[in-house]
Order: structure tokens, then C-alpha cells, then sequence
């Protein structure tokens, strides 16, 4: 009896946990979706590693479950028998370009919507997206014909401006936010004090609008980089950039080798990039934390 | 039978944080309760376990002698109305009101007369079919009662529903529940870190300190006999005085030999004295105490003065008129029988 | 407004906006003054529906329209299927969460033709695929699962590019609504499935119609994934368009076709703006 009554009353202030059962599912959908994710990005970059470094004599075919040697003969072969260093040094040379040009014309726009209110605001904000809603093989084919049309024949320019009209709606959005972080009161104050204009703008303007100068020009650049509809259309074949280069080795005649050694050369740079931007959008945030107070 | 019963509540959170400890406290139907303490007493915690929306670490939640410990928000006999009022901004305040009844499966006619009669109550007919946005911050308070009341609960838990409000309306909708309760008689429970709110409107009031309960008593009992230093000072800010005792009717302390009422339990600890009982004019006898002024604050209907007796927090007094009648001394006598022994200590 | 200031406004919309609208507008223009027989590189130029005609006759053409129309489809309505329920896990943080929406959202920074490649490995002969069906003995042999007729591959990488960019939308948009209403919705008996329904749901459309026209343009104007992954019995509108400009210079026909995509992305758009608002009123009354 003493028994019974003891596994009772410890029953009764013992209750079913569920905070812990919702901790426990968590962990479980945690371990299922870190598995879902292995197999969503993990093996298909490992594969593309070692794909990469295949040695032509060994091969890699079924039943190896890996690549029987490595070597970077691959890599050495690529570069120096196919038109990669070339689409290297186009694609490099072009997004750069691209992402400042691309900053100057967002800048104006930017600093209108931020700090201008005038009839019809919104719906040229909306018109602003333009750019991201025309497909873009179509944009493609009918500017290539456009620049035809208008006699221009420089493919460097041609997809520069065609570059700087496809990512304007990123550089104008990301400005925007930039220049709306710009505090009147600083401005205020800085000229109060007797500050010239140049003074005013590096005072004021400068620390809220440096984040978003880097990420609009970061952002710019690996779309640019990335960029395949315009630079095939309008530049094939005479001025390729690296993902037509890796398009020629995925279509007709399919290099397997030669395409994960593009494709690395493409994703690696822009993976770097990015981690960099994350991290200069963290370090962004005390410049504002001082805002409301 | 109890309407609401917490026993052995604890509550610690995953971080290690323990918001609440052995919280025993047992609650009768129609009876308004409120749960008083400063932020991060663990009084919210409470009234989210008492909804269903936290589940107590160790410890039973009955509900009408049933356990609930374990049951769901939304399978609980509570409506809470929110410290942010959390109406739902997509629907019009004819549909929050009738959210809760439409999810209870409740028929359309007498959801339509639940509708009607609450819309009527609250004085909100005329807006209706406007969205929340649309209204004050009254009006959508308002529209939360109303919307927690469609459910027809027994318990109604209120999450500091007036913190946000100006303080003229404050004190109108507060009379608007109080007066809600009694029509309706659901019994309700009264989250505030406001002392007057307590007092105004509780048939009881839980003092809540550190996840422990400090007192439980009717409005005067917790203000006019306050069983801890945290009572006594958070409920009116009584004034705290260390003591030594003498005998069973005198102690020492920074104001001097003090003739008090019954015997202290401890040789030493705190009494405690509240500012409007200090009587003035009076210049022979026990307990007359003579100090220099070494603050005033003219408040309208009286003048805050401080003394500052050496080694003790300042002591407050209640100066009846005007700030130009205090000269550099005042005299004043602490009567007996409003000398209170108080457990614990500040801080 | 004085006129000092509108044309300062005007004179700051210029480089920005001016140059979107005169570049958009004019390739539309060229595009579809192209289909009508204008703007041609070579030959006289002439009004005619002759191309019209041609296209909207060919089997080609209304087999790409069907196929890119369903392409876009299930790759927007998927994607956003799939995002809402793991956007509503990470609404509030817990451990491992930033690094979990991390993740998921890696595949936004992988250019669409690598993601092809990669995928290409995956279900390749010796790809690890195949080589665990044959570890598990479902098959003998691999299995030729490259260019599908049935188009899985295709609809497989959209999810893969797509879903990623719905989460981004649809995590801002769910992690706005406040724990309160929650709360007060679950407080008035609402299961999680009415709080989806009733609550999250029409609380983000703006965000779910966003993830919707967005996805279904891209997916609608695909090339990359259909070229090397897709079936090869069938072309999508990009790709038929990019043939026929190629082949023989058939702009005018690759005109009509450019032109009728965006007829499709903006249709099918409109329709699925349209199709999830109204499935959400009739969610509010019954």
C-alpha cells in the first residue's frame, strides 16, 4: 500500500515533459534535414571535386565507389588547351565594371526614393523591377538584336550595358535602404557646425551608406559573374565568359572532368564573396545601432 | 471546488533560468486575482502556464478539479487578453470577435447573438466591419475583451491589458472589466507590475518576488500588513528601518528607542512605517522623532520630505501642505500600532 | 511641387529608372515589332501575321507552351509548398537554426548551370544514385536517368534553385507576425493547421504571391536546366526560341515566341496571384 501511494504521488508532481518532447523533435528534424542538406549539397560538390581531379589514364567508372588516383592533370590540361583563361579574364574584367557602373546609375534613383516623396512614388518603385520579370532568354535575344539594329558591335559593351540594366533593381533596392539609414539629424548637425558639403557627406552620409556601396557592388558582381543568358546570346562565340565556356562543355559534347573544373572556378570565387558579405552585413549593424536610441 | 489550482509549480527554462518555484496558490470561482510584481518576477510565466501556453517544469495545473497540466491552449477553458491585445490585423473586429467561437464549432446563431450583445457592451457597434488598425488603442482593447469574452470562459487571464494605454483611460477601461467580470462572473486572473491597478481592482493579490510567491491577501491585508521587506516596499513604498531589540515593546534603531506594539520575532531585522502615518504637532512622548529635512518634492496634495538618519536608505514622510511650511527640522511621531515587523530584506 | 523640384526628381530618375524603362521597353518593342515582320536584319520589312501564324500553327509551339507552363507551375507552387512549413520551423530561433536557413539557402549562390553539373553527377551511370539503388538491389544495371521523359530532372533542380528564394521571402514574412497573435489564435482553439490557414497564411499572401510570380517567370523562361537536364523530346519556350533563331535566322518566329513567353509569365502570374488570395477568402468564410 505505502508503495502505491509513493509511485503515485511521484506520478503526480512528475508530469510528461513535453518541453523536452519538443526539444527532442527538434533534434530529430535537425539530424533528418543535416542529412537532407549532406546529400543536397555536400555530395554533389565532393563528387564535383573529384571529378575534377579524375586521372584520364585510371578513369572513374563503374563499380568505384571513388576515383581509383587523383591528379590535377585535369586542371593544368584545361587551362592550358581551351579558351578558360580568356572567359577568366573577360568575365573578371567585365563584372567589375558592371558592378561600379551599375552603382553609379543606382545612386541617384536611390537617393530619390529614399528621401524625395513626389506623386506616383510606389508605382515607379514597382517599375523599377522590370528587369526581373522579362525572361531572360528573351531579354537576351531581342537586345542582341536591338544592338544590331543600333550598329553597336563591341560585345564588351553590349553585355555591359545589358549587365547594368538586368542587376539595376538590386543596386537601386539596396541603396535605397542605404540612404533612407542616413540620419537628417546627423546632417543636421554636421552643417550647424559649420560643415562644407564634402564634410557633410563623410560625416553623415559615408558610415550609413558604405555597407550598402559594398554589398550593392559584391551583389553586382557575382550576378555578373554568374550571368549566362546575355553573355551566351549577345557574346557567343567570339567573347565567352566562364559559364559559356562551362555550357559548351554541358551541352553537345559533354566533358565531364573539364565541366567540374568550371564549375569550380565559377562557384568557389562567388562562395568566398558571399561569406564576406555576410560578414560585412554583421559588422554593418553597430554603425546604425546607435539610430533611435 | 477550486476554479484554477497550481500545485508545486516550478518553471525553468532551457537556458537554466528559473522563472518560477513551488507556486501553490488555489483560486475560486468568479474571483478576481491579480498577480503582482516587479518584470521578471515570473508572473507572466504563471498566467502562460495557467493558459496552457507553457507547460510547468515539475508541478500539476487542475482546472475544476481536473488536471490540465498537460492540456493544450487550445483545448483549455481560459481566454487571455494580451498585453498587446495580439487582435488579428487581416480581420475585420466582427471577425476577431467571432474567431474563437467559429474554431469551437459554435453554431451561427448563437455566435451572431454572442457577436451582437459583446459588440454592444463595449460600445463598439458602429465599428464593426472596421479593421484593427482602423482603431484606438481603447477601442482595440476593447475588441480583445470582447473577443476573449465570444468564448464564454470561465477564467479570463489578462496579460497586462492596460500597460499600453494613456492614464485617463486606463482607469475607464478598468472599470470596464471590473464591471464585465461581475456580469459575466468568469473568474479572472490579473498579470500588472502596477500597484494601484492591484489594489483598485483584486479581490486578492499575489505578490510575486523571484519566481516566489511573497504574500497572498486581500488589497488592505498586503498593504496594510505586509509580511516582507519586498511587500512592504513594492506595494506603496513603505519606509524599511533595521532594528535591535530591546524588550517585547522597544527597539533601537537610526531614529532612535521605539516603542512598538507586539513583540519583534528576531532580536534584529527590519520594521517597517508608511509615510502618511507619521503624525505631526505632537513634540512629547514615545516615539517622537526629530530630523533635519534633507529632500522635499512638492506633490499637489502633500510634500514629500526625506530624512537621512545615518547607515539607513533614506526614510519618506508626508508633509500635509505646502513646501513653504517645512522648515530645516521637522518633528514627528511614529504611532505604535502602524509599526509593522517585516521578514527578509531589501535587495 | 514647384517645377525645380520635379525636375530635379525627374533629372535623378534618369540614370536609374530612365535607363530600365528605355532598355525594357525597347526590347519589348523590338521583340514584338519583330513578330509583326519588322526590324529584320535582312530582307524587306512589312507588316504580316505570317509568323504568327506559322509558330501558333507548329506542334513545336504549343508542345513547349504546355511544357513550360507546367514547368512553372509545379516549380512555383512546389517551391513555396515546400518552404512554408520549414519557414514557420525557423520562425523563432533555436540552436543549429542559423546554420540550418544557412544552408537551405545555399543553393540561391549556385549558378544554374553548376547546379545542372552536379546534378548531372549525381544520377549519372556511376553516380551515387544508382550505385545505392544497385547497393540495394532495386536494380542490376544503372539506370539511365539523365534528359527523363517525364522531366523530373528538370522539375527536381527548379525546387532545388527555387525553394531556397521562397524560404528567403516567406521566413521575413512568417518571423514578422508576432508571438501574440499566435498565441491568442491557439488561446481561441485555433489547431495548427487553422493557424496556418487562418492566421499565417493570409498574414503573408504579399510574400507567397512574390515567391509565386517570381518562380513561375523564372521557371517559365528556363534554359539552362531544360537544355542539359531536361527530356529531349520536348523544347522549352526559351529553348525553342534560341533554335530558331539559330536555325536559319528565323527571328521573326523566334519573335512570336519570346513574345508569347512573356504572355505565359505574365498569364500565369496573374493567375496564380489571383488563384491564392481568392483560395484564402474562401478560407475565411464557411
Amino acid at each position: 500500500m505505502v508503495e502505491i501511494a509513493a509511485t503515485e504521488t511521484a506520478t503526480a508532481t512528475k508530469p510528461k515533459n513535453p518541453a523536452r518532447k519538443v526539444g527532442l523533435l527538434n533534434r530529430a528534424l535537425m539530424v533528418l534535414l543535416l542529412t537532407v542538406v549532406t546529400i543536397w549539397l555536400v555530395v554533389p560538390f565532393t563528387m564535383a571535386v573529384l571529378w575534377s581531379l579524375v586521372d584520364p589514364k585510371t578513369g572513374w567508372e563503374y563499380p568505384d565507389l571513388l576515383p581509383p588516383s587523383l591528379t590535377i592533370l585535369r586542371w593544368v590540361e584545361v587551362w592550358t588547351t581551351t579558351a578558360l583563361p580568356q572567359a577568366i579574364a573577360n568575365s573578371y574584367m567585365l563584372a567589375p565594371t558592371v558592378a561600379v557602373s551599375t552603382l553609379i546609375l543606382a545612386s541617384p534613383t536611390a537617393y530619390c526614393f529614399a528621401r524625395f516623396d513626389f506623386p506616383g512614388k510606389g508605382f515607379a518603385q514597382v517599375l523599377t523591377l522590370l528587369p526581373l520579370v522579362v525572361p531572360g532568354f528573351v531579354l537576351a535575344i531581342f537586345f542582341s538584336s536591338l544592338i544590331f539594329s543600333l550598329g553597336i558591335y563591341s560585345r564588351f559593351l553590349s553585355i555591359l550595358m545589358a549587365h547594368c540594366v538586368l542587376f539595376l533593381p538590386y543596386a537601386i533596392r539596396i541603396m535605397t535602404v542605404s540612404f533612407g539609414q542616413v540620419r537628417q539629424d546627423l546632417i543636421d548637425a554636421a552643417r550647424d557646425l559649420g560643415a562644407r558639403p564634402i564634410a557633410v557627406f563623410r560625416a553623415a552620409y559615408m558610415p550609413a551608406l558604405l555597407p550598402g556601396i559594398l554589398a550593392s557592388l559584391i551583389i553586382v558582381f557575382i550576378q555578373s559573374i554568374e550571368e549566362f543568358a546575355i553573355a551566351f546570346i549577345v557574346g557567343a562565340p567570339n567573347f565567352t565568359t566562364i559559364p559559356s565556356i562551362l555550357y559548351s562543355y554541358l551541352g553537345y559534347n559533354f566533358i565531364r572532368p573539364n565541366a567540374a573544373v568550371v564549375s569550380l572556378i565559377l562557384v568557389v570565387p562567388n562562395v568566398l564573396l558571399m561569406l564576406g558579405l555576410e560578414r560585412l552585413l554583421k559588422s554593418a549593424n553597430p554603425a546604425q545601432a546607435g539610430g533611435k536610441g | 471546488m477550486t476554479a484554477l489550482r497550481s500545485i508545486d509549480v516550478s518553471k525553468v527554462f532551457e537556458d537554466g533560468f528559473t522563472a518560477l518555484a513551488d507556486i501553490t496558490l488555489s483560486i475560486e470561482p468568479g474571483e478576481f486575482v491579480t498577480l503582482l510584481g516587479p518584470s521578471g518576477c515570473g508572473k507572466t510565466t504563471l498566467l502562460k502556464i495557467f493558459a496552457g501556453f507553457y507547460e510547468p517544469t515539475t508541478g500539476r495545473i487542475e482546472q475544476d478539479g481536473k488536471d490540465v497540466t498537460n492540456a493544450p491552449p487550445e483545448k483549455r477553458d481560459t481566454a487571455m487578453c494580451f498585453q498587446s491585445y495580439a487582435l488579428f490585423p487581416h480581420l475585420s473586429v466582427a471577425e476577431n470577435i467571432e474567431f474563437g467561437p467559429k474554431q469551437n464549432k459554435v453554431n451561427r446563431d448563437e455566435r451572431l447573438t454572442r457577436l451582437n450583445d459583446l459588440l454592444r457592451q463595449v460600445d463598439l457597434e458602429q465599428h464593426r466591419h472596421k479593421l484593427p488598425n482602423k482603431l484606438s488603442g481603447g477601442q482595440q482593447q476593447r475588441v480583445a475583451l470582447a473577443r476573449a469574452l465570444a468564448m464564454r470562459p470561465s477564467v479570463v487571464l489578462f496579460d497586462e491589458p492596460l500597460s499600453n494605454l494613456d492614464a485617463k483611460l486606463r482607469e475607464s477601461v478598468r472599470r470596464e472589466i471590473r464591471g464585465l467580470q461581475r456580469e459575466f462572473g468568469f473568474t479572472a486572473i490579473y498579470v500588472t507590475h502596477d500597484q494601484s491597478e492591484a489594489l483598485a481592482m483584486s479581490d486578492r493579490v499575489v505578490v510575486l518576488n523571484g519566481g516566489r510567491i511573497e504574500q497572498i491577501g486581500a488589497p488592505e491585508e498586503v498593504y496594510q500588513r505586509p509580511d516582507t521587506a519586498f511587500v512592504a516596499d513594492f506595494i506603496g513604498s513603505a519606509n524599511l528601518l533595521p532594528f535591535q531589540r530591546v524588550d517585547d515593546h522597544v527597539v533601537e534603531t537610526a531614529l532612535g528607542r521605539l516603542t512598538v506594539s507586539g513583540p519583534p520575532d528576531d532580536a534584529a531585522g527590519f520594521l517597517c512605517w508608511r509615510p502618511e502615518h507619521a503624525q505631526y504637532g505632537v513634540t512629547e512622548g514615545d516615539n517622537v522623532v526629530n530630523a533635519a529635512v534633507s529632500e522635499l518634492a512638492y506633490q499637489g496634495s502633500y510634500t514629500d520630505l526625506h530624512i537621512s538618519p545615518p547607515g539607513v536608505p533614506d526614510q519618506r514622510l508626508h508633509w500635509p501642505g505646502p513646501a513653504s511650511g517645512v522648515s530645516d527640522q521637522v518633528t514627528f511621531r511614529l504611532p505604535p500600532e502602524h509599526i509593522r515587523f517585516v521578514r527578509g530584506k531589501l535587495g | 511641387m514647384n517645377w525645380r523640384r520635379t525636375l530635379l526628381i525627374i533629372a535623378l530618375l534618369t540614370p536609374g529608372l530612365g535607363v530600365i524603362v528605355i532598355m525594357i521597353g525597347s526590347v519589348f518593342y523590338v521583340a514584338v515589332m519583330q513578330s509583326f515582320g519588322f526590324y529584320n536584319l535582312v530582307g524587306e520589312e512589312s507588316f504580316s501575321l505570317e509568323h504568327w501564324q506559322k509558330v501558333l500553327d507548329s506542334k513545336q509551339f504549343s508542345r513547349a507552351l504546355r511544357y513550360s507552363a507546367y514547368i512553372a507551375t509545379v516549380a512555383a507552387i512546389g517551391s513555396v509548398t515546400l518552404a512554408y512549413p520549414i519557414a514557420i520551423w525557423l520562425r523563432r530561433p533555436f540552436r543549429g537554426s542559423l546554420v540550418i536557413s544557412a544552408l537551405l539557402k545555399a543553393p540561391l549562390f549556385v549558378p544554374g548551370l553548376v547546379a545542372s553539373f552536379l546534378f548531372l553527377n549525381v544520377i549519372a551511370f556511376h553516380g551515387i544514385v544508382n550505385q545505392f539503388m544497385m547497393w540495394i538491389g532495386v536494380t542490376d544495371a544503372p539506370i539511365r536517368l539523365q534528359n527523363d521523359r517525364g522531366a523530373w530532372g528538370v522539375v527536381f533542380l527548379q525546387l532545388w534553385k527555387n525553394m531556397p528564394f521562397a524560404l528567403l521571402l516567406l521566413t521575413g514574412a512568417v518571423q514578422s507576425i508576432s508571438d501574440e497573435v499566435l498565441d491568442a489564435a491557439r488561446d481561441l482553439g485555433a489547431g495548427s493547421f487553422a493557424r496556418f490557414r487562418k492566421i499565417i497564411a493570409p498574414l503573408t499572401v504579399q510574400a507567397m504571391q512574390a515567391a509565386l510570380i517570381i518562380i513561375f517567370i523564372g521557371a517559365a523562361g528556363d534554359f539552362a536546366f531544360q537544355v542539359t537536364a531536361g527530356p529531349t523530346n520536348v523544347q522549352s519556350m526559351a529553348q525553342y526560341m534560341v533554335f530558331l533563331k539559330d536555325s536559319f535566322g528565323r527571328w521573326n518566329q523566334a519573335a512570336v515566341v519570346g513574345v508569347s513567353l512573356m504572355v505565359l509569365a505574365l498569364c500565369g502570374s496573374l493567375v496564380l496571384a489571383v488563384l491564392s488570395r481568392a483560395l484564402l477568402r474562401s478560407g475565411n468564410r464557411w
